[in-house]
């Protein structure tokens, strides 16, 4: 029995060595552990080698963007669903046949997010939007506003010369998107038929203005102080001095290992006028597969039948706490428990329920810089709302040559 | 010269030879034709140099030589082709490549509706160690029919060596026993299991009953798994990826929406058809790529392929690299939205070289004349601190600056600083004239210790005597300082301030990490902020613009802004005479 076991090792080991075709993973941090252990169990049963490579977030979509045009590069990439539409249209990516996957167990939206002109680009591991974040030692769950009003009256309550009352990283377009689509804007018109018009902007309407004048007020009220960015959002809530904030689920480990009380609700239960609820952007983060890669139809099956099903996705969540994709991670999660309370997954995941997906198209890297200068103009009252959205859309068009 | 020496140098010689003569071919291979040429003139050049007495003193020149093209001249080259291209994103490729993508891709064949589908078998012969052998035969079955196929016989590769099409055909197996080009082939089953005509229990399939191929793989198997290695990095790798095999006019091949373990009906979306176009009097024909469902021909424009969907309108299939003329610079003139906060842009560009480089040369330099004082006491520990910003990467100490210093409500400058002071709290990073002020003080922090290192240098060459006879002759400190010690400075530091100078012009990582840019200027229709340098506004522009980035038009800036500091660089050295100075 033992002879045979080692005869079978060596045998493994010899065949590894001689055929050295292997599957390269980029990944950031947090998953490279448990991807070089599902890795084993690919490598186990079809004898290729999986290599998980680790690479800053922030670094893998140009890194990937260089070395896949050079033929090389990774043959899986672990990133955002908004890399999608810059990447296949390059031609980099491969596309996943919707046949080969149990499509009714992830979240539509995650495969929505995923999707660039019809086809599927990438598998979700996780979908996630912000939600509020409130401390206990200021704010009780029975007193969690339900409405703008309420929000800033109750910030104004709490705000002091050291705490801050309700924070959100103002200049910031991704944080701050909940308000404008509460308020009816939007940032280009979308038909499930033909996706995304990108001559239909919406982010200088009625709505959109709206959104400028309030977060002005919370400026002219005293409820946030000028230069609130996210480092110092992020270190004051941990040391317990703001009340209520927005963020995201990626955020809340560092507070729970502060020992900061806290508890999450949805955006989408917040009203910013009656029947209109904040909706959050909604991100995802997936699995991609290089489309120039001599491996890719054994990297597709790494992903399909390895990192993509309830337990790999289950193992992506353990790793990383955001929202799981899969509708039937929850219950492994009850089950096994995770490293974020319950509460606070299934808050985030209804906030992200209720988003809106981000657009994934190439166009949206035109409208995060110019409106995050209108942002910080209205903020400094360096020009009104309407002239500094009228001007961000302007600049938005003159970018997409419109 | 000892005999021994010169065996050395011959076996150098030999090797770096060898060494060469590889890499020019290997750079052939990799259609790198440029540089092989240029490592292939500089290998004659110097086997001449080494052999002929009269290039003696090349020897040494020459390895030098090849860097300098290899890392400057090259590079050069490269961003000045690549300004007349349109490479960026949707233009990564070059024609031929796209072209290659779309006939051979996976991603380009289609699966009719409800296709056939078989599973398969691989059957393996073994070597005398018996050891598998990349000699196999595929059986590909259903319920009721089985089908052979031989080892394919057509395989392509591309430039890389990787496999992109692989054919064979299909022959239906009759009662067990099949003959494929003159050879016969036969089944072999367990002797219990006659009689049954399943595809369960086959042991082996002979060849004219001499050469043995023995069960090996199958994905539905369990009990082949052991073989798995073998198969998916070898046979499937080498073989089967992109193998079509031929069946009565229907393809097949390993199906991607059954995760690669059958093979399924699958055809080929995009296919090349030579038609004939009437040019005048002559008739040409063309090779074009069409569109084997609709039958239509794909559309070429703007530089990528273009198919019609099934509402007739065109969508982009695929984009390639080419040439464009000089679209990029004329980009620069006529775009309003390039040309229209260039010269604020441009005038602030300066400024701030400019003004960075007198104030850290002004800090540097007091600093410098209070160390060279020989009444200061414990000068060492003075000038390791002040060399400290200078060690403190800059990465870190301007986002400390940033965030720690300049916040407007929780930065020290204004929560403390002026709130002890009493004055309103400024907006240093949001107001367009504070920012620059703000970009100046963390500049002259980052720089007076390289301008304070190289005066203090520069003062020590400075004779004593003169000072001994300036106090002779009555002369104040301030007179000893503009007579004797500037002039004489400025002799050894001029040549280092413009190259300072030239360095600021081009800072675009402390403009990135300080302010971005920021803030924005307003009324104008590009992201272009009141700190915005040329370079920091052309980064914006062409890697944040519209459609991800755009490589061709980021190089013709750069080609401009050499321009601009070659330009400024060849006046400041002719009128300053500084170089003429140093040379006497």
């Amino acid at each position: 029995m033992k002879k045979g076991l080692i005869l079978t090792l060596v045998m493994l080991v010899g065949a590894l060595s001689l055929f050295s075709q292997k599957l390269t993973v980029w990944s950031s941090e947090k998953q490279v552990d448990f991807m070089k252990r599902i890795g084993q169990e690919f490598t186990r049963d079809t004898g290729i080698v999986v290599e998980v490579q680790m690479v800053n977030f922030g670094d893998i979509k140009s890194k990937f963007l260089t070395a896949a045009q050079a033929g090389e590069g990774p043959d899986i990439i672990v990133g955002a669903n908004d890399w999608v539409g810059e990447l296949a249209l390059n031609g980099l990516l491969e596309p996943i046949p919707k046949s080969a996957i149990e499509l009714d167990k992830f979240a539509p939206s995650g495969i929505q997010a995923f999707t660039y002109e019809g086809k599927l680009y990438g598998l979700p591991y996780a979908i996630e939007a912000v939600g509020l974040l409130y401390n206990r030692d200021y704010v009780s769950d029975d007193e969690v506003p339900t409405n703008i009003d309420e929000l800033m009256a109750l910030a104004k309550e709490l705000t002091t010369d050291e705490t801050v009352g309700f924070a959100v990283v103002p200049n910031d377009f991704y944080q701050t998107y909940g308000f404008f689509s509460g308020y009816g804007a939007y940032v280009f018109g979308y038909d499930p038929q033909t996706g995304y018009d990108i001559t239909d902007i919406g982010l200088n309407n009625e709505g959109a203005i709206k959104t400028g004048y309030l977060l002005k007020s919370f400026f002219d009220e005293g409820i946030m102080p000028q230069g609130m960015g996210y480092t110092i959002m992020d270190s004051m809530f941990t040391d317990g001095l703001i009340a209520m904030m927005i963020n995201g689920p990626w955020s809340v480990k560092t507070y729970i290992n502060a020992g900061i009380d806290f508890g999450v609700v949805p955006l989408t239960s917040i009203e910013v006028e009656p029947g209109k609820p904040m909706r959050p952007f909604v991100g995802s983060q997936g699995m991609m597969i290089n489309s120039r890669s001599e491996n890719k139809a054994f990297a597709m099956e790494f992903v399909i039948n390895y990192l993509a099903t309830a337990e790999g996705i289950y193992q992506f969540y353990i790793a990383d706490p955001r929202g799981p994709s899969r509708l039937d991670v929850a219950k492994i999660v009850d089950e096994q428990g995770g490293p974020v309370p319950g509460d606070m997954v299934a808050a985030f995941t209804e906030s992200a329920a209720g988003g809106i997906p981000m657009p994934n198209i190439p166009a949206m890297q035109s409208v995060w810089q110019p409106m995050s200068d209108a942002l910080n103009n209205i903020i400094n009252g360096t020009q009104t709302p309407e002239d500094a959205l009228n001007d961000a859309v302007s600049k938005i068009k003159a970018a997409l040559k419109l | 010269m000892n005999k021994f020496t010169t065996f050395l140098i011959w076996i150098f010689i030999g090797v770096m030879n060898a060494l060469l003569v590889w890499a020019i071919l290997l750079l052939f291979i990799l259609a790198n034709y440029g540089l092989a040429v240029v490592i292939s003139i500089f290998l004659v050049l110097t086997d001449w140099a080494i052999f002929s007495k009269k290039a003696y003193p090349y020897r040494y020149t020459l390895p030098a030589l090849l860097f300098l093209f290899i890392l400057t001249i090259y590079p050069i080259y490269y961003t000045i082709d690549t300004s007349f291209t349109n490479y960026g994103t949707g233009h990564l490729f070059t024609r031929t490549n796209a072209i290659d993508t779309l006939l051979t891709d996976p991603t380009y064949y289609f699966e009719p509706e409800n296709p056939k589908t078989y599973d398969f078998k691989v059957f393996v012969r073994y070597d005398e160690q018996y050891k598998p052998t990349e000699d196999f035969l595929l059986l590909l079955y259903d319920e009721k029919n089985m089908y052979l196929s031989e080892k394919p016989v057509t395989l392509e590769y591309d430039s890389r060596g990787n496999l992109i099409y692989a054919e064979s055909e299909l022959f239906p197996v009759e009662r067990d026993q099949i003959t494929v080009n003159n050879a016969t082939y036969k089944i072999i089953r367990p002797t219990e299991s006659l009689g049954t005509s399943g595809n369960d229990s086959i042991m082996a399939i002979e060849k004219d009953g001499e050469i043995r191929y023995t069960y090996f793989y199958s994905p539905v198997d369990p009990l082949t798994s052991t073989n798995s290695a073998f198969y998916n990095s070898v046979l499937r790798q080498n073989y089967l990826k992109s193998l079509n095999l031929v069946l009565k006019g229907q393809n097949f091949r390993l199906s991607s929406s059954t995760i690669f373990k059958k093979f399924s009906e699958a055809y080929r979306v995009y296919d090349t058809s030579v038609k004939a176009i009437v040019d005048g009097e002559r008739e040409i024909y063309k090779t074009v790529l069409v569109n084997t469902l609709t039958n239509k021909e794909l559309v070429e424009r703007d530089f990528a392929f273009w198919d019609y969907n099934e509402n007739g309108e065109l969508y982009r299939l695929i984009g390639y690299k080419d040439y464009i003329g000089g679209e990029n610079f004329a980009k620069i003139i006529t775009d309003p939205r390039i040309s229209g906060p260039f010269f604020k842009i441009f005038g602030w560009n300066f400024a701030y070289a400019g003004l960075s480089v007198l104030f850290t040369f002004v800090v540097g330099l007091a600093f410098a004349l209070v160390l060279n004082d020989v009444n200061l006491k414990g000068k060492v520990v003075y000038r390791t601190l002040l060399i400290i910003p200078w060690a403190i990467p800059a990465f870190i100490s301007v986002l400390v600056w940033r965030n720690g210093f300049f916040n407007e409500t929780y930065g020290v400058i204004n929560k403390f600083l002026m709130g002890s002071l009493g004055i309103e709290s400024v907006k240093w990073l949001n107001d367009p004239f504070w920012a620059k002020v703000a970009i100046l003080i963390t500049n002259t922090w980052l720089g007076f210790p390289y301008m304070m290192t190289i005066s203090l240098g520069a003062l020590q060459s400075i004779p004593g005597e003169l000072y001994e006879a300036a106090v002779i002759d009555g002369a104040t400190r301030w007179k000893q300082f503009k007579q004797i010690t500037l002039p004489l400075l400025m002799v050894a530091v001029a040549p280092l301030l413009v190259m300072s100078f030239a360095f600021n012009f081009n800072n675009f990582t402390l403009i990135y990490l300080l302010t971005g840019g920021g803030p924005a200027m307003a009324g104008t229709s590009t992201p272009a902020g009141s700190t915005d340098i040329l370079i920091s506004y052309v980064y914006k522009l062409a890697f944040e613009g519209s459609h991800g980035q755009d490589f061709g038009f980021a190089s013709a800036i750069s080609m401009i802004i050499f321009a601009i500091i070659a330009v400024f660089s060849y006046f400041n050295f002719r009128f300053s005479g500084s170089f003429e100075e140093v040379s006497r």
